[in-house]
């Protein structure tokens, strides 16, 4: 008997059951599916993309999608990886659609800044940041960069899947990761002297 | 392994710390942690650091918002929509025959009466009585929409208290609006009015009635809504009239601007007269001073016409006197034999002028025959399209470039068919109706004409946005504006090859106005709402 538990706290096998019932046109089976795993998903599309109204249309369209595609949902698969890869591709989507300028795509590891990170910088950056400037720091990165630490921190997608959803090599995912922890860290170390210097005036 | 004095980069320490890397490497690198505090000290503040974004990232920091409390998902709902449009549509028009109509009538006939024009126009009928096969569908969609777009603004917004009382007052101040300001006589027929022979009046003359005849003096303009006026007296003013029968049997000395189904010219018009008619007589032995400008179906010209005449018209019968130039285009034009036309005339239409035998011409006439639908034999046809195509592509990479992000959420937009298409349907219609009711009332023309504008901007971008929907659908979502460029080109010319299609064109082009009406509507709405706390915070 499998008992483990999904991201929604239900073991597997009651989550199957509910899918079951859900592909059978049960609506209050859908109902339960969608209160558990909306919270989840409208704070990742908040994650991902800028607008909290853009969050809340997705989060409805998102599911929408599931519902419809959920008879190609292949069972032995965990759910909660297929719910984060159809709402990736949604976000992304979106965040596509109005990004008209291109990314740069030199994927190098040449491009990477040589010099390593000082690990007690690292851990004054941790202690001196509240999670809520994380976030701040994040929404300020590139849709890219943003995308590819929401998907693979918070969504625990393979790099594999990363790759599927950005359209990128596998080889690269690596490459944008460390580059976005290096943005991240360069947008709250500037906010942080930003804050000592307006404490200093003040 | 890369780095210095053995030591691996941080790319290394990433990737094994995310166990991305082969069993070799992975396994040289452990060893090497094991040994290299600096390293091992890197990998650790790595890890630490995904730890951080992953409880950074995972907070519940705000609540999730009321709107997800609805469960979506039967993508029916799609549907409904559009069967909810047409139920309130279909109620609306059953309450107001069924109920607004008879109540009205029962009201007029106990002596209520109203004067003013947005009344009139809402409630006597006879400017739509008019249009009888117009009547039901304008009604129909006029009473939906209104409806909806009134809930939809409110649904949002119910809290912008000063909006809503601007609106509501606006709307008091229309209906409850003095019937006239300044010079002109008022007068509402029961149901009849008649100006009696004798009989003058001073000032302007406006009136509303089921039948008007005017057989008095009117010093002024003469503006009837009715559903047949004969003007056998005299009108020193311009006549104006909204109808379906226009009969000018008396003396004009001004101008006649008429909108009706008929229009017969019995008598004499000083100046110039404009005519939006299906059936245009200027008799015999009546004469238009000035120039007639013809709007028709029908036109029989057996009078003096002293001026140009100018007519857009199905079927043109010229048996009187044209005083000076002609230009018609349209269908036919047939020249009786007692037809005299002092200038030169130009004709475009489907087949070359009759001319009988007494008829008299300056000159001959220029023709210029036109087929009936494109022709698709020529190269011209092709190369037009071309044209046009480039165009809508300019268009459009102007608007990509100026709102990319506007842009983007109208294609977005447009994946919902339905709701897109539905609400489309009901815009398409409800603006140009609100557009001329806002020039013939008190609201102004300025804003009438400026909506009108917009809107035929807004059809005209219809094009574009499908076009890139269509373009996103088969050459797939890639960011960068090369990508974006070739969708919209992609789809722009699918769109146009779709739309010279024989006989099902201008289905396809309804169906893109529809949608892309729609979805603008739609992208509007959520820019609107997105857009709302930031102009709160302007405010404050």
């Amino acid at each position: 008997m499998d008992t483990r538990t999904t991201a929604g706290g239900m073991s597997e096998t009651e989550l199957a059951g509910l899918l079951t019932q859900v592909r059978a046109g049960d609506a209050d089976a859908w109902g339960e599916v969608y209160r558990r795993y909306a919270p989840a998903i409208f704070r990742f599309c908040r994650r991902l993309l800028p607008a909290r109204e853009d969050a809340e249309d997705a989060t409805t369209e998102i599911f929408m999608k599931v519902r419809q595609k959920l008879d190609s949902y292949d069972s032995s698969r965990p759910f909660t990886a297929w719910l984060y890869k159809v709402a990736s591709n949604h976000c992304w989507d979106t965040l596509r659609r109005r990004h008209i300028r291109q990314d740069l795509e030199t994927g190098d590891v040449d491009d990477l800044p040589l010099e390593h990170p000082d690990p007690n910088q690292l851990q004054r950056l941790e202690a001196e940041h509240t999670s809520k400037e994380v976030r701040d720091g994040l929404a300020k990165l590139p849709d890219r960069a943003r995308a590819a630490l929401v998907l693979r921190y918070f969504a625990d997608m393979s790099y594999e899947e990363i790759a599927d959803t950005l359209g990128v090599r596998r080889q690269f995912v690596g490459v944008l990761l460390l580059r976005a922890r290096h943005q991240l860290r360069d947008a709250l170390g500037q906010s942080s002297v930003r804050s000592v210097a307006v404490g200093r005036k003040s | 392994m890369s780095g210095n004095d053995g030591h691996f980069d941080e790319m290394t320490a990433l990737l094994y710390l995310e166990g991305q890397l082969d069993t070799d490497r992975a396994h040289e690198t452990a060893q090497h942690i094991a040994a290299c505090a600096s390293c091992r000290a890197l990998v650790r503040g790595l890890e630490r650091e995904s730890d951080w974004l992953r409880e950074s990232m995972a907070a519940e920091d705000e609540p999730i918002p009321a709107r997800l409390a609805a469960i979506p998902g039967y993508n029916a709902a799609q549907w409904i929509w559009i069967a909810a449009f047409g139920l309130m549509a279909g109620g609306a028009y059953t309450l107001w025959n069924g109920m607004v109509e008879p109540w009205y009538a029962q009201a007029q006939q106990a002596g209520f009466t109203q004067g003013n024009i947005l009344t009139m126009l809402f409630f006597s009928g006879a400017f739509w009585k008019g249009w009888d096969s117009m009547r039901s569908l304008m009604e129909f969609m006029a009473a939906a929409t209104l409806g909806i777009v009134a809930v939809w603004l409110l649904r949002r917004r119910w809290r912008h208290f000063t909006a809503m009382a601007f609106v509501m007052s606006g709307l008091v101040l229309m209906l409850a609006a003095p019937s006239t300001a300044g010079a002109a006589e008022v007068r509402r027929g029961d149901p009849s009015f008649t100006l009696a022979s004798g009989q003058e009046v001073n000032t302007d003359l406006i009136v509303a009635a089921d039948r008007t005849e005017i057989n008095g003096t009117v010093d002024g303009d003469l503006i009837v809504f009715s559903e047949m006026v004969t003007v056998n007296g005299h009108v020193k003013g311009d006549v104006i009239a909204f109808g379906r029968d226009l009969r000018m049997n008396g003396t004009v000395d001004g101008n006649v601007r008429s909108f009706n189904q008929s229009l017969t010219i019995n008598g004499t018009v000083a100046k110039n007269v404009m005519s939006w008619a299906e059936d245009l007589v200027v008799a015999e032995r009546s004469t238009v001073g000035g120039t007639l400008t013809a709007f028709d179906a029908n036109a029989e010209l057996d009078g003096r016409v002293g001026g140009d005449l100018l007519a857009f018209s199905g079927m043109t019968q010229v048996g009187g006197t044209l005083g000076r130039n002609v230009s018609i285009r349209g269908g036919r034009l047939r020249f009786g034999p007692d037809a005299d036309v002092k200038g030169q005339i130009k004709f475009e239409g489907q087949a070359a002028p009759e001319i009988a035998a007494g008829a008299k011409l300056a000159s001959a006439p220029v023709v210029t025959i036109r087929k009936r639908g494109p022709n698709y034999a020529r190269a011209g046809y092709y190369w037009r399209q071309t044209m046009a195509w480039g165009a809508s592509f300019i268009f459009g990479l102007v608007v990509l470039l100026l709102a990319p992000v506007f842009f983007g959420n109208v294609v977005h937009a447009s994946d919902r068919v339905a709701p897109a298409i539905g609400l489309g349907v009901l815009f398409l219609f409800a603006i140009p109706i609100a557009a001329i009711f806002a020039c013939v009332t008190i609201v102004g023309v300025g804003l009438g004409v400026a909506a009108l504008l917009l809107y035929l901007i807004a059809l005209y971008s219809t094009q574009v946005f499908v076009g890139s929907w269509i373009g996103e659908k088969l050459l797939g979502l890639r960011s960068g504006i090369g990508p974006a460029l070739g969708r919209l080109a992609l789809g722009l010319a699918i769109l146009r090859g779709l739309r010279i299609l024989p006989y099902v064109g201008w289905l396809a082009t309804l169906v893109m106005l529809f949608w892309g009406l729609g979805a603008l509507a739609l992208a509007l709405h959520k820019m609107s709402r997105t857009k709302a706390p930031a102009e709160v915070l302007v405010a404050h």
